[in-house]
C-alpha cells in the first residue's frame, strides 16, 4: 500500500474513507479511497467538495471541518497522524461536517452609546443594554422595537428571564444605578417608531452598581452579582407577594400613570471579598459565580452554603455553564485566556481545557446551547471568537467591531450577537454548529 | 575426534586399495628408523616449516612440497558418513588427523602403548629399566692422591656479606620509596608546542622565573593560500599607504598556487631580533589574579516566578485627555480611578472597562487628584493652579450624595473665625463644581487625605500648611502614616517625620540624595521609599536608621513618583524615561529580619513627550495592578 511513498516522501498516500451525520446532498460515497497525507484541511475540503460535485453537477462549494479520532484537523495530515501517533497503515475514517464560520455579516444596530450587554436567549428578539442606560430590544438587524426607560446610569447586564414563553416575556437590567430592573414585554405590531416601555418592578438592595443578573430557568427568581461583593436573589412575579416588604409607588411623570413595585431581595449571598462581576443560574438550586477577588463559587440556592470555591489567580469577569452534561465552567477574566473546568472531577483545580488566542481581557464567554463542544468569547481587543473544545486553535474570529468587545451571545442557534464600544450591536449569522 | 572422523572414510578406501602391498603403513613391528624412512619417502611432504598452520586454513592447499608445488588439501567426508565409517571400524579410536600434512594416521598398538608410557611419566620404552645397579666405573684403588685434597673453606657455610649488604640497599630503597612496584613512569615523548607555558612554572623550581610569552600563532591569512576574502583588494593595498606606519598592516597576505612558490620571508630575521629584544628588554612581570566567580558576587534574591502575582502586560488604555496626565488617584473600593491632567480636566474612570464616567472642567492645569479614602464618602481632592477643590464625584446612592452634600458645604462662619489670624487657606463654596474651593496664596503641587478622610494636607510653593514646624527648604512631598497620627514632609534634601498630636517633630530621614520627587509608606508605616530627580530610589527601614537600607539606581532620568500597594508586598517606582519599575518589597513582621527587595519587572510602553514621560503611578487597592499616567496623556494598566 505504501510503497511508492518508500522513494517519494511528498507523494505519500493515506487510505482514507469519509463519514458524515450530515444527510442525503452532503453524504459522499463511503468506499475508502487515497489521498496524498500532506493534504491540510482545505485540501480535505477541496476533495469533499469534488467528491460531491462528482454526483450532483449543481453543487455549490462548502466548507468542511474534519475529525479525527475526536480531534479537528488543525494542520497537515501526515503531521496529524504523526503527532497522534495513529497507524498511516490503516484505514483511517474522517468524519467531516460543515465548517462553524459566520457566513454572513448583518447590518450593523447602532446605539447612542457603548453596549454592555446582549442576550439573544430568545430566538425573536435581542435584548440589549446600553451606556446611556436604556435597554433596546431588536427583532432584527436594525430594527429597533421596544426602548426600555427607567435606569438612572449605565446598564451593564440584562437578561431575558423566561425565554421560553410566546408572550408576555419578562426583561431584567441591572445598572450602575445600584438597581435591577424588571419589564414586560409582549410582541406587538410593526410600528414605526419604538415603543417605549417602563418598568413594572424596581429592584433596589445593592450598594453598588451591580454587575450581573441571571435568572432561574423557572423564571421564578433571578439572582445579581454586584460591586458590593454581595450576590442577591430576587422575586420576579408582578404580584405583591408580602404587603410589608414592597411599597407601593405611583410615578407622577410618566403620562401612562404605571404602578412600580419596589421590593428588596429575597436572600443575599456572602462570602465573595471583592466585586462579584458575573453570575449564571444553570440549575434549579445551583448558582455560579466569579469574582475580582480571583475566585469561582457554586453556591446551594437552599442553603446558601458554598458548595465549591476554587480560586484561579486572575480576577475574572466573565462565566457560562455549558458544555459536557451542562456542568463545565467556562470563566474569562483580566488575562487573555479562557479557562475552562470541570467541577465534576474531585480534587483537581487545574482548567481541562485554556485557550489563549485573544490579546486583552475577556469580557465574555457563552456556551452553544445544544452543542458541547462550541463556545464563544468576546475580548477587550475587539474580537470575538469561535471555539471548539476539539481544537486548541479559534474556529473563527470575528474582527467586525472598532473597538473593545464588551458582550457577545447567540441568538437562534446559528447567529451571534455582540456588542462593544463602537456603539454598535453585530449579528453574524449562518454558523451551522450542529 | 572431528579430524579423526573426518579423515576416516578415505583412510579406509586407501588401506582397501593398499590391502596387498600394505607398505605405506608403518608395521608397529619394524624398527624406528624403517619407519621413519617410511614416511619419507610418503609423495608430497608438506615444506612449511614451523609457521602457524591458520595462515594455510582459507587457502586450497596446505603448504608446498619439496619441489615447491602446492599441496591441495584432500576432500572431507560428509560428516554423517564419517560417523557411521567411524562407528563400523573398530580402530577408529586410534586413527588421528595430522593437520600438517593433512592426513590420517593410524597409530599402531606399540605406539598406543608408548603414549600411555609418556602419560604415565614413564620411559617410553617398555624395556628400560630405571632402576639399573649402578656401576661404578671409576676404579678408585688404585688412585695414589684424591682430586684435591683441600678443605672445604668458610665461605662454604656463611652466608654472603656483600649479599647482605646488596639486599639491605634494596630494602632502604624500597622504604623510602626510590623503587617502586607500580606502573613504570610514562614518558612524555612529545613536547606541546601550542600548549600554555604557565604550566611549566610549577614545574621550574626557580621562584623568580615566568616564561616568555609565546609569539602569536599564524591565522588564516598568513596561509600560503588564505581564503579570498582574506586577500586585500589593490585599492585595500594602495590605502595601506596613507596609513601611518604603525597602523599599517605587518603582512599582505598573498595567494601562491603551492608551498614551493613561497618566496622567503623578508622580514624573518628582523622580526625574531625584534621580539629578542623585546624579550631581553620587556620586563615580565606576574600577574596577581583572584579567581572569583562573578556569580557568587550577585545577592541572592528569590526566583521572579515565585513572587507572582505582580503587574507584567499592559491590556487597558484609558484614552480622553488632551494633555499630559499629572496624577491618578484610585478610589477605595478600586471600581474607579480619578485623574487629572494639564489640560485642566479631572477624568473619572471605570476601570473595568477604560470609559470615562465624568469630565469635570477646573479651567487651570490640574497638578494633583487624590480620592478621599473613606469608601462611603467619594470626594476628590484636586490641585489647580493655587487652589485645592473639594469635588463631589456623584457616585454613590441617596444617602450618600446627602450626606456630601452636607460635608461639602462652608458656612460663612469658620472663614470669619479664622480670618484674624490670616489663614493659610481661604475655604470657599464653588458654585460651578458644587464642591469647596481653597485658595491658597501659590500655586498648589499635592494634596494629600488622612487615613480616615478627616484632613488632608496641601503642599504649595509659599509653605501654608498649619503645621507649626520650620521646614529648611521647600516641601516637595508629604504623607500620612497609615496607622498613627504621623506625617512625613519631605524636602528637597531630607525627610521630616513629625508627630501630629505632640506636634513634635521624630525623626530626620538624611536621604544622601540631591533632589527629593516623592515618598511613599508602607502600609505597615515602618517603612519609607524616597524617589529622587537624580533616579535612584532610597528604602528607609525607620527602626534600623535615618540613614537608607537601599539605594537603587535604576531609572536613568528622573523618578516622577514612587507608590505601595495597600496589602501586597509590591512598590513601584515610575520616571521620566517612560517606564515604570516594579519591585518586590516583603517587609517581614520579625524584626531581626531586613525587608527583601527584588527587581521584578520594567513596564514599558509610555512614550516621552517634552523629556517627560511617567508621571505618576499608582497600584489597584486590590488587585495586583497598577496605573500609570503618562505625559503622553494616556493612563495605562498593567495587569500581572
Amino acid at each position: 500500500m505504501d510503497i511508492d511513498g518508500d522513494f517519494e516522501d511528498t507523494s505519500r498516500r493515506v487510505q482514507v474513507r469519509f463519514i458524515t451525520k450530515l444527510i442525503a446532498p452532503f453524504k459522499v460515497p463511503a468506499n475508502a479511497i487515497a489521498i496524498p497525507s500532506n493534504l491540510t484541511r482545505l485540501g480535505l475540503s477541496t476533495v469533499v467538495n469534488n467528491l460531491l460535485s462528482a454526483g450532483n453537477p449543481e453543487w455549490e462549494e462548502e466548507p468542511f471541518d474534519f475529525l479525527i479520532d475526536g480531534e479537528l484537523v488543525r494542520m497537515s495530515l501526515e503531521k496529524f497522524l504523526l503527532a497522534k501517533g495513529i497507524s498511516a497503515e490503516k484505514t483511517l475514517e474522517i468524519e467531516y461536517f460543515k465548517a462553524v464560520a459566520p457566513r454572513r455579516e448583518e447590518e450593523p444596530s447602532v446605539h447612542d452609546d457603548w453596549v454592555s450587554a446582549v442576550d439573544g436567549s430568545c430566538p425573536g428578539f435581542i435584548l440589549t443594554g446600553c451606556y446611556d442606560g436604556f435597554g433596546r430590544v431588536w427583532e432584527s438587524a436594525g430594527l429597533c422595537t421596544h426602548i426600555l426607560e427607567g435606569h438612572s446610569d449605565a446598564i451593564s447586564s440584562v437578561c431575558i428571564v423566561n425565554p421560553g414563553e410566546a408572550t408576555n416575556v419578562t426583561l431584567a437590567t441591572a445598572s450602575k444605578d445600584r438597581t435591577i430592573r424588571l419589564w414586560k414585554y409582549s410582541k406587538d405590531d410593526r410600528v414605526k417608531n419604538p415603543t417605549k416601555l417602563r418598568p413594572f418592578k424596581i429592584l433596589k438592595g445593592h450598594r453598588l452598581s451591580v454587575q450581573s443578573v441571571a435568572s432561574q430557568k423557572s423564571g421564578h427568581l433571578i439572582c445579581s452579582g454586584s460591586w458590593d461583593h454581595t450576590i442577591k436573589l430576587w422575586r420576579t412575579d408582578e404580584h405583591q407577594s408580602e404587603g410589608d416588604v414592597s411599597i407601593k409607588k405611583r410615578k407622577k411623570n410618566t403620562q401612562a400613570e404605571e404602578s412600580q413595585l419596589e421590593e428588596d431581595s429575597v436572600a443575599t449571598l456572602d462570602g465573595h471579598s471583592q466585586s462579584v462581576s458575573s453570575v449564571a443560574w444553570p440549575k434549579h438550586e445551583e448558582i455560579y459565580s466569579v469574582s475580582w477577588d480571583h475566585s469561582v463559587r457554586r453556591w446551594d440556592v437552599e442553603t446558601g452554603n458554598v458548595l465549591f470555591n476554587h480560586v484561579c489567580g486572575k480576577a475574572l469577569n466573565c462565566l457560562d455553564i455549558g458544555g459536557e452534561g451542562s456542568s463545565l465552567i467556562a470563566a474569562g477574566g483580566s488575562d487573555p485566556t479562557i479557562r475552562i473546568w470541570d467541577p465534576r472531577k474531585p480534587g483537581t483545580s487545574s482548567p481541562i481545557f485554556q485557550f489563549s488566542s485573544h490579546t486583552s481581557w475577556v469580557s465574555d464567554c457563552k456556551w452553544h446551547d445544544k452543542s458541547w463542544f462550541h463556545l464563544l468569547s468576546a475580548s477587550y481587543d475587539g474580537k470575538v471568537m469561535l471555539w471548539d473544545l476539539r481544537t486548541a486553535w479559534p474556529l473563527a474570529v470575528i474582527d467586525s467591531h472598532n473597538d473593545k468587545v464588551l458582550s457577545a451571545d447567540w441568538w437562534k442557534d446559528d447567529s451571534i450577537v455582540s456588542g462593544g464600544a463602537d456603539s454598535k450591536l453585530r449579528i453574524s449569522s449562518g454558523i451551522y454548529v450542529l | 575426534m572431528d579430524n579423526v572422523n573426518a579423515g576416516d572414510d578415505h583412510h579406509n578406501l586407501e588401506n582397501d586399495k593398499d590391502q596387498e602391498n600394505c607398505d605405506d603403513n608403518p608395521l608397529p613391528d619394524q624398527g624406528e628408523e624403517e619407519s621413519d624412512s617410511s614416511e619419507d619417502e610418503v609423495a608430497p611432504r608438506n615444506t612449511v616449516g614451523d609457521v602457524p598452520l591458520e595462515w594455510y586454513r582459507d587457502e586450497k592447499h596446505i603448504g608446498y612440497d619439496i619441489s615447491g608445488k602446492k599441496i591441495l588439501k584432500k576432500e572431507r567426508e560428509d560428516r554423517l558418513q564419517s560417523f557411521l565409517a567411524s562407528a563400523d571400524d573398530s580402530k577408529s579410536w586410534r586413527k588421528v588427523y595430522d593437520e600438517y600434512n593433512d592426513e590420517i594416521i593410524e597409530l599402531s598398538k606399540e605406539e598406543v602403548r608408548q603414549l600411555r608410557r609418556l602419560l604415565k611419566g614413564k620411559a617410553p620404552h617398555a624395556d628400560f629399566d630405571p632402576h639399573a645397579p649402578y656401576v661404578d666405573w671409576f676404579k678408585w684403588d688404585d688412585a695414589k692422591h684424591p682430586l684435591s685434597n683441600a678443605p672445604e673453606p668458610k665461605r662454604r657455610f656463611i652466608r654472603s656479606k656483600w649479599e647482605a649488604k646488596k639486599v639491605v640497599r634494596l630494602v632502604r630503597a624500597i622504604r623510602n620509596g626510590h623503587i617502586k612496584f607500580d606502573k613504570p613512569k610514562e614518558e612524555q615523548q612529545f613536547h606541546d608546542l601550542w600548549g600554555d607555558d604557565s604550566s611549566t612554572t610549577e614545574k621550574t623550581s626557580h621562584l623568580s622565573y615566568i616564561p616568555a610569552p609565546k609569539p602569536k600563532l599564524p591565522g588564516h591569512d598568513e596561509s600560503y593560500n588564505p581564503s579570498l576574502e582574506y586577500i586585500p583588494t589593490q585599492e585595500e593595498i594602495n590605502s595601506y599607504q596613507l596609513m601611518y606606519e604603525e597602523d599599517r598592516p605587518k603582512f599582505i597576505p598573498r595567494r601562491f598556487t603551492s608551498m614551493r612558490s613561497v618566496p622567503a620571508y623578508d622580514n624573518a630575521l628582523k622580526d625574531a631580533f625584534e621580539r629578542c629584544l623585546d624579550l631581553y628588554l620587556c620586563p615580565r612581570v606576574r600577574k596577581k589574579r583572584i579567581n572569583i566567580d562573578p556569580e557568587s558576587l550577585k545577592p541572592k534574591l528569590p526566583n521572579r516566578k515565585d513572587l507572582r502575582p505582580y503587574p507584567t502586560t499592559c491590556y487597558l488604555e484609558y484614552r480622553g485627555h488632551k494633555d499630559a496626565v499629572m496624577s491618578i488617584s484610585t478610589e477605595a473600593n478600586g471600581q474607579w480611578i480619578a485623574s487629572g491632567s494639564l489640560d485642566g480636566t479631572v477624568r473619572i474612570w471605570e476601570v473595568e472597562t477604560g470609559r470615562c464616567l465624568k469630565v469635570l472642567e477646573l479651567g487651570e492645569p490640574v497638578k494633583y487628584v487624590a480620592w478621599n479614602p473613606r469608601p462611603d464618602l467619594p470626594i476628590l481632592a484636586a490641585a489647580a493652579g493655587a487652589d485645592v477643590l473639594l469635588l463631589n464625584t456623584g457616585l454613590g446612592d441617596g444617602e450618600v450624595q446627602a450626606k456630601i452634600k452636607e460635608v461639602l458645604h462652608v458656612d460663612k462662619l469658620p472663614v470669619t473665625e479664622n480670618s484674624d489670624k490670616t489663614p493659610a487657606a481661604t475655604w470657599l463654596q464653588d458654585d460651578k463644581t458644587g464642591g469647596i474651593r481653597l485658595r491658597h496664596f501659590k500655586s498648589v503641587s499635592a494634596v494629600e487625605w488622612h487615613r480616615k478622610g478627616d484632613y488632608l494636607s496641601t503642599l504649595s510653593k509659599k509653605l501654608t500648611q498649619k503645621i507649626p514646624f520650620k521646614l529648611h527648604g521647600l516641601p516637595v512631598s508629604s504623607v500620612f502614616h497609615p496607622t498613627q497620627s504621623i506625617l512625613f514632609v519631605s524636602t528637597k534634601k531630607e525627610v521630616r517625620v513629625y508627630n501630629l498630636l505632640k506636634q513634635k517633630l521624630l525623626k530626620k530621614l538624611k536621604t544622601g540624595l540631591r533632589e527629593v520627587s516623592s515618598i511613599a509608606v508602607h502600609p505597615a508605616g515602618d517603612n519609607v521609599i524616597v524617589g529622587s530627580r537624580e533616579g535612584k530610589l532610597c528604602w528607609f527601614d525607620m527602626d534600623l536608621s535615618s540613614e537608607p537600607y537601599k539605594i537603587l539606581r535604576c531609572h536613568p532620568k528622573d523618578i516622577t513618583n514612587v507608590a505601595f500597594h495597600r496589602s501586597r508586598p509590591l512598590f513601584a517606582s515610575c520616571s521620566d524615561d517612560g517606564t515604570a519599575y516594579v519591585f518586590h518589597g516583603m517587609v517581614y513582621s520579625d524584626l531581626t529580619q531586613n525587608p527583601l527587595i527584588t527587581p521584578l519587572e520594567i513596564l514599558r510602553g509610555h512614550k516621552t513627550v517634552n523629556g517627560r514621560g511617567v508621571m505618576d503611578c499608582k497600584f489597584h487597592p486590590m488587585q495586583p495592578w497598577l496605573f500609570t499616567a503618562g505625559a503622553d496623556s494616556v493612563i495605562k494598566l498593567y495587569c500581572h
